[in-house]
Parts: structure tokens; sequence; C-alpha cells
């Protein structure tokens, strides 16, 4: 049974322009999307920064209107049944707002456990093995200004899960954190999908997704571009390999120039600091590469390797390297 | 409204309560709000009125609490919204279950709570460093009304606060509301030194009953029978506000969804 239904989701933010002649600005935000999670499926949303995901997981948790089609969790309607659907729900966003930092994190709990109306017998069991179960065990009675980015992430997960619902959605839930915290939070979600959670996670890091999610939607500019498991999203691009050339300052006209390249389906930029790598999808491999350094003489180049595409590889293919 | 449902009400509203009380108490800038400047407002007007009789000087200290109330509603009451939004707990408000109307009548009612204790700490305390007596002429009736005024304000700071939810810089256009109701609602003169044509005005606002009730009661100057009339007058506006809100919050709420206002972002 679907837990998450979606159908043609459409939401336009207007903002107005100018001072006197006032114009309105529409932005498509999410662009008649459609998809299902089934119940207790951890499915992800990916996509880079600006392609709807947060707005898509504000209008599931009736916090935003859709502009057009229709949203239903088991069963319930995101608009017209909004007051039913609240309590059934539990919800995240990435970074550190969302809580009363000048409280501990124990008082955190114990208002939202009220706005929750979990009852109060219950709240007193399970409030601490929330906080057991984020690692927040004797921290738990200190102000929440005084905790790491981490530490307010794990907050938030307890308190996502004060009334127990079935059906959680995790928006970017590791965005910000240091490796060790984003592996802690990973592993929460993966406790909790084997809790038989329904999660609706949305990232924009491929390996989190492959990772963590039985099915992934790629999402782009408002629209879905791909819905599969990470392996067969992996083979689309099968047929191409990836070339990886370090380049020490790369001018824009020679990535233009690379593109151009008839051999050539898709190129990206990494930046690191003082160096970029320039990972170029091909399907002729390690042939190319003679070619491409041809292409890129002048410039100061390092390691130059060809290898076998990966998630990320399909994600840059789907989204036309947009990050 | 079933038990369980009053109950569950009661309990969201007495925590917010708690809550909110607890977050300002721990905000230097509201500690200075709610003690030290009433502490010099007090001072101040106690010292200049040392020369007039006590009826008078309670007519003003009555009067200058009720400004203190009323400017706590206006930037308290409505920027604990604007607090919440920046925050980014608006949202986990709004997504709850519970009513974000009782959630506000709870910040209001702690907001009001907290200024009416400063006020009337800080009146006991100075009055009595400077020897100068407060005599309240109906101490029953005077405190049957404050908590009449407490509850009618607290109805009134409901609908402004829907106003925050809709608009996200409403504070600086609400700003222009602190003075005219001091004014209207005679909070420190009679509305009989006003044009005619005000008069009307001064009579939909609650505040100006709760005026009437508590410098009526403070003074002596008001028949009981006057005293209880200003006493269903409030209770009237105020059931006529919570009937308000209830389908303003309803239609704000829908609207900030729409407009997608609820958030600083997006």
């Amino acid at each position: 049974m679907n837990a998450i239904e979606v159908n043609d989701l459409k939401r336009i933010y207007k903002t107005t322009i100018g001072l006197i002649r006032r114009k309105i600005k529409e932005v498509v935000a999410v662009d008649g999307i459609s998809f299902n999670v089934q119940d207790g499926e951890l499915f992800g949303l990916l996509g880079p920064n600006g392609a709807g995901k947060t707005t898509t997981v504000k209008m599931l948790t009736t916090l935003l209107i859709p502009t057009g089609g229709s949203a239903s969790i088991q069963g319930l309607d995101v608009v017209k049944d909004a007051d039913k659907l609240r309590p059934r729900i539990g919800f995240i966003y990435g970074g550190e707002r969302g809580l009363y930092w000048r409280l501990s994190g124990l008082d955190n709990l114990r208002y939202f456990s009220t706005l929750y109306y979990v009852d109060p017998d219950v709240a007193k069991k399970r409030i601490p093995e929330l906080i057991e179960m984020v690692g927040l065990t004797g921290r738990e009675k200190e102000k929440v200004e005084g905790y790491s980015r981490g530490m307010r992430q794990r907050l938030h997960i307890a308190r996502a899960l004060l009334h127990d619902p079935q059906v959680l959605f995790l928006d970017e839930p590791t965005i910000g954190l240091d490796p060790i915290g984003a592996r802690e939070i990973r592993t929460a979600v993966l406790n909790l999908q084997s809790a038989k959670k329904t999660i609706l996670l949305t990232t924009h890091y491929m390996f989190e997704a492959d990772a963590l999610c039985q099915r992934i939607a790629v999402i782009n500019q408002g629209k879905i571009v791909a819905l599969d498991t990470p392996e067969k999203l992996k083979q689309t691009v099968s047929d191409l390999s990836v070339v990886e050339i370090e380049i020490f300052g790369i001018p824009p006209e020679y990535i233009e120039k690379i593109h151009k390249l008839d051999f050539v389906d898709s190129v990206a930029i990494e930046n690191h600091d003082q160096r970029q790598v320039m990972l170029i999808h091909t399907p002729i491999g390690p042939e190319a590469i003679p070619i491409l350094v041809e292409q890129l003489s002048g410039l100061k180049l390092g390691k130059i390797v060809s290898r076998q595409p990966t998630l990320e590889d399909a994600y840059v293919r789907l989204v036309g390297g947009a990050e | 409204m079933t038990w369980d449902r009053f109950k569950k009400t009661l309990n969201v509203i007495t925590m917010t309560f708690e809550v909110e009380m607890r977050q300002n108490l721990t905000d230097g800038f509201v500690i200075f709000g709610i003690l030290l400047q009433p502490l010099i407002i007090a001072f101040m007007a106690l010292w200049m009125l040392k020369e007039k009789g006590p009826d008078y000087s309670i007519f003003i200290v009555v009067g200058s609490g009720m400004t203190g109330l009323w400017t706590t509603l206006l930037f308290n009451g409505g920027n604990s919204i604007t607090g919440e939004r920046w925050n980014g707990t608006l949202e986990p408000l709004v997504g709850s279950p519970s009513s974000l109307r009782v959630i506000v009548f709870g910040k209001v009612l702690a907001n009001i709570s907290q200024s009416l204790l400063s006020m009337i700490v800080c009146y006991s305390f100075i009055s009595l460093v400077i020897g100068y007596p407060l005599i309240v002429a109906n101490p029953l009736l005077f405190f049957i009304s404050l908590i009449f005024s407490v509850f009618a304000y607290v109805c009134f700071g409901l609908v402004i606060a829907s106003l925050f939810i809709l608009i996200r810089d409403i504070g600086r256009m609400i700003n222009t509301l602190e003075f005219p109701v001091y004014i209207l609602c005679g909070f420190l003169f009679p509305i009989a030194m006003l044009p005619g044509w005000t008069t009307p005005l001064s009579y939909v606002l609650s505040p100006y009953w709760a005026a009437q009730a508590l410098h009526g009661s403070a003074s002596g100057s008001a028949t009981t029978g006057q005293i209880i009339s200003y006493w269903g007058l409030l209770l009237g506006f105020s059931v006529a506000y919570l009937i308000l809100s209830r389908s303003l919050y309803r239609v704000i709420l829908y609207k900030a969804r729409v407009d997608a206002s609820l958030d600083t972002e997006g």
C-alpha cells in the first residue's frame, strides 16, 4: 500500500518587482511532480539546491498550499485533511532553526510532546528513551544554545518522533554536519527504517541517497528527471566511462571547448581550493585521454584517471552538472 | 468541546505559558523591560505626584500600568510570533496538531501576566520606599476588574497577533498603534477631553472598558452597578474577539500557507 501519493503536484511562488509599477514575478518551484512511496519504504528526493525538494516536503507536511495537483498521506489529503494528518506525520528541516535555544533539550521535548497531545504518562517514558536513542543522555538538561550542530540535529529527530508517527519527512538532515555527526544521523535514519517507518528523505549528497534509500527520485528545476532504485539509476550511465582530470586553474572557454567535442556526453567541474577536477562522461573511455590532454594544452594538469560511473555520475548526467 | 479536548487545550495553554515565561526570564533585554524600566517609570511617576492627593495618584498609577500592559500586548505579544518565525519554530507550531490560536493565547497570557506582575511589584516597592500610600477604594471590585481586564487584553491580543502571522514586517506598521490607543482608551486622562467624533472609536476598544472598570474601582468614582456593567461589556468584547479570532486564524493561516509567509525564507 502507498503511504504517500503525489499527483502532478505544483507550486508557484509569486514575488513583486519594482516600486511604482509593481510587476508580479512567478517562480515555478515544483512543476507537476508525481510519485508514490510505499509503506515502510525509505524514499529519497535527490536534487541540487533550489531544485524544489524543500518546497515539496513543505507541501506534504501541510505547511504550504500547492498551486496545483494533489497529494495524500495514508489516504488523507494534505490540504483538505491537514488537521487530521498532522498528528500522523513527523518532520524535520535541516539546519539549526526550529528549536527553542534558551530552553534545555528536555524542555523542548516536553513542550512539543504537549503540542502533539502525547499522554503525559507516555511522554514521561518516551522522552528519556528518545534522548538515549539520539545520544543526548547527560546533556538533555543543558540549554540548546550550548549544543553543537549535530546535537541540535539529533534533538530535531527526537522531536519529530515524540508522537511516534508512522510517516517521517527528513529534509536534508545532515546538511552542514561534520562527517562523524552526519554518520550518526544516517545510523539513526537506518534505525528508523528498521522500525518500519515510512521515510521521505531529501538530500543533495549522492552517497547518502545511495547508502540509505531504496528508491530515489532525482529532481531538477522542479521536475522529476528520473525515479528508480540506486542500482538502476547507475545503469543509466553504464554505457559511459568517466575521465577525471585534475587542473590547476581552468578558464571557462576551455570547459566550453571540451563540451563541444563529439565524443563528450557531459562535463562537470568540482572545485577544491586551488585546483579543479574536470569530470568528462564519454563512451570511448581511456581513448579520450590523449585528445582531451591536447585540447587542454597550456594548462597545468595533475592526475588523470578513467573509471566506471557511480550514482554521482548518473546524477550529474541527469541534472546537467547543475551543482 | 469534549472534556478530553478541553484538558488538552488547557495543557497547551499552561505549557506555552511556562515556555514563554522561561524564555523571557532568560533574556536580558526582557528582564530590563519587566523589572528595571517599570521601576524607573514608577519611581518618577510617584515622585512627581508626591504633592497631589491619593485619588489622583492612583489614577496615574493604574493608567500607567495599563499603558504598560498595552505596550506589552502590542510588542511582546505580536513580536513573539515574529520571534517564532525567525527562530524557525513557527512552522513546527503550525504543523503540530495544536491550534495556533490556543498557543498564541498562552503566549499573550504569559506576556500580560508578566507585565502586570512587574507593575504591581514595582509600584508597591517604590511607594513603600518613598512612604507614599496607594489606596484602592474598592479592592474586591478592583481585583475582579483586573481579572476581566487581563482576559479582555489577552483576547484582543489574539486578534492583533494574527496579523503578525500574515505579514512578516507588520511590527514596524503596528508601532503606530501604541499612542492612539493610550489616548482613545483614556488610560492617562478622561476621553471627555477628546473631540466628540472619537468617542465611538473608544467604545469599540475593550481596553477602554478595562480602563473604566479599573479607574472606577480604584478611585471609588464609579458605582458598583456601573462597574458590573463594565465587566459585562469586557466579557462581551472578549467573547466577540474569541469568536472573531476563530475565523480569523483559519483564514489567515490558510493565506500564510498560500503566501509562504510562515518562514523567513521562501
